[in-house]
């Protein structure tokens, strides 16, 4: 088989959930840079699509982390039986064998644990707040920039932890 | 936090974006006092679904913490229009501290 269950979930998670959500985070951070000029009209044009591209994401980011912790990383962390010699089926053992591949575990993998729930959260938080008030997220400079700051750190976030999974991957895949 | 005018409609007022905003740096912080707590021995969030381990606990509760802070702000703040600016820097600090407490090296330092 060409690919196998584990590694089908894994290109899920990353490419088709993160990869999207990153996608969704840069369209919504488009809508509101652009949006800056905004604030004297009386419907900005748009705000549906930033609500629709807000929500789309934090819907992408928390399929992400829930099919990322529940799925993924459990047969990432399986333990090998005692005499095993070969740890390919054992991505966590195989990265830790080796000083050199071991911060792939203890930096890369133990960041991408906790922080992209951060990112889902905050870009929920900002959906929420498109959704309810749709053009006023635009036209307020305030609110518009309070949302773009949230956006801009989970941005930040799910490209870093991205990254991370990249290189984790490349080193020991889930086949 | 400031408040202000109660006159307009709660669809009008921005009390509703500020608490769920705040409320994303509380459920942030949140997450890293899990996270630290655990890493110096002192709390650890009881695991939830075993093959993932301690993380299933720690997430779900950071999670829960958040939704009920959004909970509280929301049906406090509703109505009202609140002062984006402390709620904003206050939000800000939360987040920060949170990716802070979420980055490994930091746990090397306690």
């Amino acid at each position: 088989m060409l690919f196998t269950d584990r590694s089908i979930w894994t290109m899920v998670h990353g490419i088709g959930l993160g990869g999207g959500a990153l996608i969704g985070l840069a369209a919504a951070l488009f809508y509101l840079y652009a949006a800056r000029s905004s604030e004297d009209s009386v419907a900005p044009p748009g705000s549906g699509a930033f609500a629709a591209a807000t929500a789309l994401s934090a819907a992408m980011l928390w399929l992400t982390v829930i099919v990322g912790t529940y799925i993924v990383f459990p047969p990432y962390r399986v333990t090998p039986p005692v005499g095993v010699t070969d740890l390919g089926e054992f991505p966590r053992a195989l990265l830790l064998a080796s000083p050199s591949t071991a911060w792939l575990h203890t930096f890369a993998m133990e960041s991408k644990e906790h922080m992209p729930w951060i990112a889902s959260m905050l870009t929920t938080a900002v959906a929420f707040v498109a959704v309810r008030y749709r053009s006023s997220v635009l036209q307020n400079a305030s609110l518009r920039s309070l949302s773009m700051a949230l956006l801009a750190i989970s941005f930040a976030l799910v490209a870093f932890v991205s990254l991370m999974g990249v290189f984790v991957n490349k080193v020991a895949p889930l086949d | 936090m400031a408040t202000t005018s109660l006159s307009m409609t709660s669809r009008q007022v921005n009390g509703s974006a500020m608490a769920a905003l705040l409320a994303g740096g509380i459920g942030a912080f949140a997450m890293a006092a899990v996270v630290l707590l655990n890493e110096a021995g002192i709390f650890a969030a009881p695991t939830l679904y075993a093959p993932a381990g301690g993380v299933s606990g720690r997430t779900t509760l950071a999670t829960i913490v958040w939704l009920m802070s959004w909970a509280v702000l929301h049906n406090r703040w509703k109505a009202r229009e609140i002062a984006p600016g402390r709620v904003g820097a206050v939000t800000l600090i939360l987040i920060a501290l949170g990716v802070l407490g979420t980055f490994p090296p930091v746990w090397a330092l306690l």
